[in-house]
């Protein structure tokens, strides 16, 4: 449910500002309002102007400012890994880590950009002995006279070896030879053998021609190939240790320092909460004016703790919502337990606003229903039953997992009392197996009673969601709104008995009156409902039929059960029979989570929520000492 | 008998058959535009999850009337 809110104002003395802050961000329920248009009283309106910060304040947010730039940058230089907890008072060690962190930045940057040089060599030499290991098969043979010289190529285009070819034949008048071979990225690698003499004339050549040269370091001048292979292995070698080095000074860094960064960073943010609360707030020349939302329940709570804390010096008065208040008032949704996981499908849309019903309650009834329903297999059940349980343990610590898994164990108990009453577990086995007929009705072959069935859920589901438009509309005091609801539901009626006359449910005699009711109720549906409500309606009949999915895929998941246990009798071998079976209804239940769960979502969000509800609602964000604390936001 | 077999088989795969075609088409189109919208804003999932989900009726209509059309619906 949407939880009722109050409008509050707070009045106090300017000096006890602060100390006010400090009680409303301590207890967090209270958000403040950062306008004081509409809340304050006409007249009062000209007096009130925003609260400015004194010079040390000032000052003060300002040091603080620039000391969370500087920890968030070292924060971004550092490893993540796990370290202790600090428990030094962040308050007494502010001046010291002012100076800390100027040094530990200034080292961490020199880390890094020395191991960005490092890796940048590495790659280099990467690049150098890829090269030379491709070629020192072809230099074996290359070397063998001492007056020869080799130059090394890349060749990024194959076709060009024809016109390499040609080029050093003029230069050389043909005393060359010319090696290839593939490297990677689909080039290829080129030696050149030619007398020493030509080399610097082939090299210039080469050049001229944009034929791009192997060039290599100055440092490998002297150096043999064999030589520059084992010199690249052991500068490799000696680069690695080094960055290893670096990173174990950056883990010593952070294993004593990220505690005592991390503490203070949180504190720094309360703070600095705080103080940007201090902007929302409002000023006459002796009081302070602070105008918010909080739960109606919360308000009694927090004017006893405001008299124990500053006596008759702080006013907290409730002031009178007024309609044009609703589309500003923060929404808090508060749900029971069994409820409460189904806010994350809510979530998922934008917030009801405030005068509109959270549809959470519904969600949480009617999703594990419909899911439930298409799923339908017992066996199926136990198993989602059993994940659900292993995962809810296992994320127990993170909300939105935890949250699913609860949905899912609901949902899986659903399955398994539809599956019993379908009498399916792995599809029909009880009945291929035991003999055991199903209990009510029997899926794969029963099309249209399950057709008519899902179409009843759908006429409940769907009027169910028009009489929740009329309950938000008398809520809103939009009575033309409530009315064309209630004549929807009215015409809605109408045409099911129409439709039950024709199929020879209802006697045909009854159709006539029926039709007449429908001929008179149209114009008054048209005064409430405007031009369009026509195809409003057809739109709601439209969503009734669309309930018909639940029987659709649930058909498709009973018959691929069906096939799997066909498809594992036609092996005539057990253990080959039970591993198709198995795999089969593996890819069942697989689809079997996914579409359940899709779908329900879909009745929901688009057949049942667009009867009653209306988006646009602002999240309560209370004043809270704890936001934005901790790492989780860096 | 046999022909009118035939014709009513044709008949109900053309019922669904072509609905889905049309929903597959709709579903194409607005599943690419979501992806992009979501790449810029991951709240509006909600949103797509609707707006992918929307073209679905029609392929279901056309399993409802290939339904009747085999198993008769009187």
């Amino acid at each position: 449910m949407i939880v009722r809110m109050s409008k509050i104002e707070i009045v106090g003395p300017k000096d006890l500002l602060q100390d006010v802050l400090n009680v409303l961000s301590s207890l967090g329920i209270f958000q403040i309002e950062p306008s004081s248009a509409g809340i304050s009283e006409k007249g009062q309106e000209e007096d009130l102007r925003s609260f400015s910060l004194d010079e040390k304040t000032l000052f003060e947010r300002l040091f603080l400012e620039d000391l969370r730039e500087k920890i968030e940058k070292l924060f971004s230089f550092l490893p993540r890994i796990p370290v202790r907890k600090s428990y030094l008072d962040p308050q007494s060690i502010l001046g010291t880590l002012a100076y800390t962190v100027e040094k530990h930045l200034s080292a961490c940057k020199s880390l890094e950009e020395r191991k960005r040089i490092l890796r940048r060599e590495l790659a280099e030499l990467k690049r150098y002995s890829g090269f030379l290991f491709t070629l020192e098969a072809l230099f074996k043979d290359a070397k063998a006279a001492p007056d020869l010289d080799v130059i090394g190529l890349t060749i990024k285009d194959p076709g060009a070896i024809e016109h390499i070819e040609v080029l050093l034949s003029r230069l050389t008048g043909g005393k060359f030879k010319l090696f290839t071979i593939p490297v990677e990225n689909g080039a290829l690698g080129g030696l050149i053998t030619i007398e020493k003499t030509l080399s610097e004339k082939v090299s210039r050549a080469l050049s001229s021609e944009q034929i791009p040269e192997m060039p290599f370091p100055e440092s490998f001048d002297l150096l043999s190939l064999t030589g520059k292979i084992s010199f690249i292995q052991q500068r490799s070698s000696a680069i690695n240790a080094e960055i290893e080095g670096i990173e174990r000074e950056r883990q010593k860094i952070c294993t004593r320092w990220w505690p005592i960064y991390t503490t203070v960073y949180a504190w720094i943010n309360g703070r600095l909460a705080l103080l940007n609360a201090t902007a929302s707030v409002f000023q006459t020349r002796m009081c302070f004016f602070i105008h918010g939302w909080m739960s109606t329940e919360d308000v009694a709570g927090l004017k006893r703790r405001m008299a124990s804390s500053f006596g008759p010096l702080v006013v907290i008065e409730e002031k009178e919502m007024l309609q044009k208040d609703l589309d500003r008032v923060p929404v808090m949704l508060k749900n029971p337990s069994y409820f409460r996981p189904f806010e994350l499908f809510v979530r998922l849309l934008p917030l009801p606003s405030y005068t509109s019903l959270d549809p959470t309650p519904f969600i949480a009834i009617f999703f594990p229903v419909f899911f439930g329903m298409i799923l339908g297999d017992a066996g199926y059940g136990l198993i989602l039953l059993v994940m659900s349980l292993i995962l809810r343990k296992r994320f127990a610590a993170k909300k939105t997992l935890r949250d699913g898994a609860q949905i899912l164990l609901i949902s899986s108990v659903y399955t398994i009392f539809f599956g019993i009453l379908y009498g399916e577990f792995f599809g029909d086995l009880p009945q291929r197996l035991l003999g055991i007929e199903p209990l009510c009705v029997e899926r794969r072959t029963a099309i249209i009673p399950m057709l008519y069935f899902t179409l009843t859920v759908g006429v409940l589901h769907v009027l169910f969601g028009l009489f929740l438009g009329i309950v938000t509309a008398f809520k809103k005091r939009t009575k033309k709104k409530a009315l064309f609801k209630f004549l929807s539901i009215l015409l809605i009626f109408c045409m099911i008995i129409i439709l039950a006359s024709f199929f020879d449910v209802f006697p045909a005699v009854i159709s006539q009156p029926v039709i007449i009711a429908i001929l008179l109720l149209s114009p008054l549906l048209l005064f409430a409902g405007g031009l369009l409500a026509p195809l409003e309606l057809l739109k709601s009949v439209g969503n009734i039929i669309s309930y018909v999915r639940i029987m659709a895929i649930g058909l498709t998941s009973v018959l691929l059960a069906f096939m799997a246990n066909h498809i594992a009798g036609l092996t005539g071998n057990i253990v080959i029979g039970i591993v198709v079976a198995g795999m089969l209804h593996l890819l069942n239940i697989i689809l079997g989570v996914f579409s359940p769960t899709i779908h329900a979502l879909r009745l929901h969000y688009v057949e049942f929520f667009s009867k009653f509800l209306e988006h646009g609602g602002k999240e309560f964000h209370p004043l809270r000492k704890g936001d934005d604390e901790g790492t989780g936001s860096i | 008998m046999g022909m009118e077999k035939v014709l009513i088989a044709l008949c109900a795969a053309l019922a669904i058959g072509l609905t889905a075609i049309a929903t597959a088409w709709a579903q194409s189109r607005i599943g690419a535009a979501g992806a992009g919208a979501l790449a810029e804003k991951p709240e509006l999932s909600g949103t797509i999850v609707i707006l992918v989900a929307i073209p679905e009726t029609m392929v279901i209509l056309g399993f409802v009337i290939a339904s009747m059309i085999l198993f008769g619906g009187k």
